[in-house]
């Protein structure tokens, strides 16, 4: 692997992370040397450092401007945003505006697709699941809803109803569960910008059904917290109502 | 079309962006679309295919905005490793096999002169950037160039200067750590 010609280990790491800064690796070098990018903080700190210093090449091209409709296309692949296009957190602080609505829509979907007949109060042991159908409307700090969930311990489905508001935020949304004898456990990352339905494996579906709160908390990308402490700030919670 | 932002002014921009600030999101894009297309354009030799990478780099850029942090990068350079990467990419993915039509006017459009208008980057890393290639004999700053401009591999390099692939990988290897150590002297 070590070029003859060339000096020591680290004028090789050096090397390897300016070739593929500057993308002349075959696909097989490229995808080794993206793997040592991705675990190695140093080397891919290196490959920081050549973007940095080559990318003055891009000097030597002229510019050429695009086409009137480039902008458009890109202005409709944006998701939707609340009206005041200001601040990353303008969702959370500002999401009341004209969404209850929405809201309201969203819950009666919520009710249509979950609700059924179901008199049996619930059994704590995740064995005998009962199926009381368990909605939640996630409020912020100032009391303005985010988002409605349903859940049927039954099945152990859960169905997310965020706005598509939330898709502004850069970090990643994530589902707690808060447990009656204190505590919460991590369900985990959920999409922010569209309903969604999960599955719940058994451990969490019993967990689930003793709930009695959950809660949002919005976590930095690709970090994934402990499963009983968020890092993120929490931003949104509500009590689990039987339905 | 485009209008001229100073770094700062870019970077600030880029950093309201990732705010979820669309007005500075559009700023960062009147200034800087031109010369993201003139490289993706240059890789890829076509223009709706540079067009559609121009697109999708931007949609990157709305997403990952957040993450760019000023005091370690240049904003034009941050965009610029973007796009170029998002073309190579591409070029590489076989999807650009419409090449033939538009190649001219490619080539017509990009030439290697410097592009002052277009200075986002601080001229004096130009500067020296220019001066310490330009301090490594001639075909290995041209192969170097060539690579990044075009997005070429060892390979394609090799067969287009007639060398054993060795022989360009060792041209290349030594030109980057020459160039580096000049760069940071």
């Amino acid at each position: 692997m070590t070029d003859p010609t060339d000096t020591e280990g680290l004028d090789e790491d050096r090397a390897l992370a300016g070739e593929l800064a500057l993308r002349v690796l075959s696909p097989a070098e490229e995808a080794a040397a993206r793997a040592r990018e991705a675990a190695d903080p140093a080397f891919a700190a290196e490959v920081e450092t050549w973007n940095e210093q080559l990318a003055g090449l891009a000097d030597g091209v002229a510019p050429v401007a695009p086409s009137p409709y480039v902008w458009p296309r890109i202005e409709s692949g944006l998701p939707p945003v609340a009206a005041n296009d200001n601040r990353r957190l303008a969702f959370w602080r500002a999401w009341a505006v004209g969404s209850t609505g929405l809201l309201a829509a969203s819950l009666a979907a919520v009710v249509v697709l979950m609700a059924q007949p179901s008199p049996v109060p619930p059994a704590p042991a995740p064995a005998a699941p009962v199926a009381v159908t368990r909605v939640a409307t996630l409020t912020l700090e100032n009391g303005a809803a985010a988002m409605t969930i349903a859940y049927d311990p039954a099945s152990g489905e859960l169905y997310l109803a965020p706005t598509d508001k939330m898709a502004g935020d850069t970090r990643v949304p994530h589902l707690w569960l808060v447990m009656p004898e204190g505590g919460v456990q991590l369900v985990g990352a959920i999409d922010g910008s569209a309903t969604s339905r999960h599955n719940l494996g058994r451990a969490l579906s019993g967990k689930a059904g003793q709930a009695n709160a959950v809660a949002v908390s919005m976590e930095a990308p690709g970090h994934t917290p402990a499963a009983d402490k968020p890092d993120g700030p929490v931003v949104a919670s509500g009590q689990l109502q039987r339905l | 079309m485009s209008s001229i932002l100073t770094r700062d002014e870019l970077a600030l921009a880029l950093g309201r962006a990732g705010e979820g600030d669309r007005a500075a999101f559009r700023r960062v894009y009147e200034a800087t679309s031109a010369k993201l297309l003139g490289v993706t354009l240059r890789i890829l030799a076509d223009r709706q295919l540079a067009e559609d990478v121009l697109q999708d780099t931007y949609l990157t850029v709305w997403r990952k905005a957040g993450s760019f942090d000023a005091s370690r990068a240049s904003p034009i350079t941050w965009l610029v490793t973007i796009a170029r990467n998002r073309a190579i990419d591409r070029l590489r993915s076989g999807a650009s096999t419409r090449r033939s039509t538009t190649i001219d006017d490619a080539f017509e459009v990009a030439d290697d002169g410097p592009s002052p208008a277009q200075a986002l980057e601080t001229g004096d890393d130009i500067r020296r950037l220019n001066d310490c290639l330009g301090q490594l004999d001639d075909r290995t700053g041209g192969a170097i160039r060539t690579a990044f401009i075009e997005g070429a591999t060892y390979d394609a390099l090799a067969s287009r200067e007639n060398v054993p692939l060795g022989t360009m990988k060792s041209w290349i290897r030594r030109g980057l750590l020459r160039l580096r150590a000049c760069l940071e002297s």
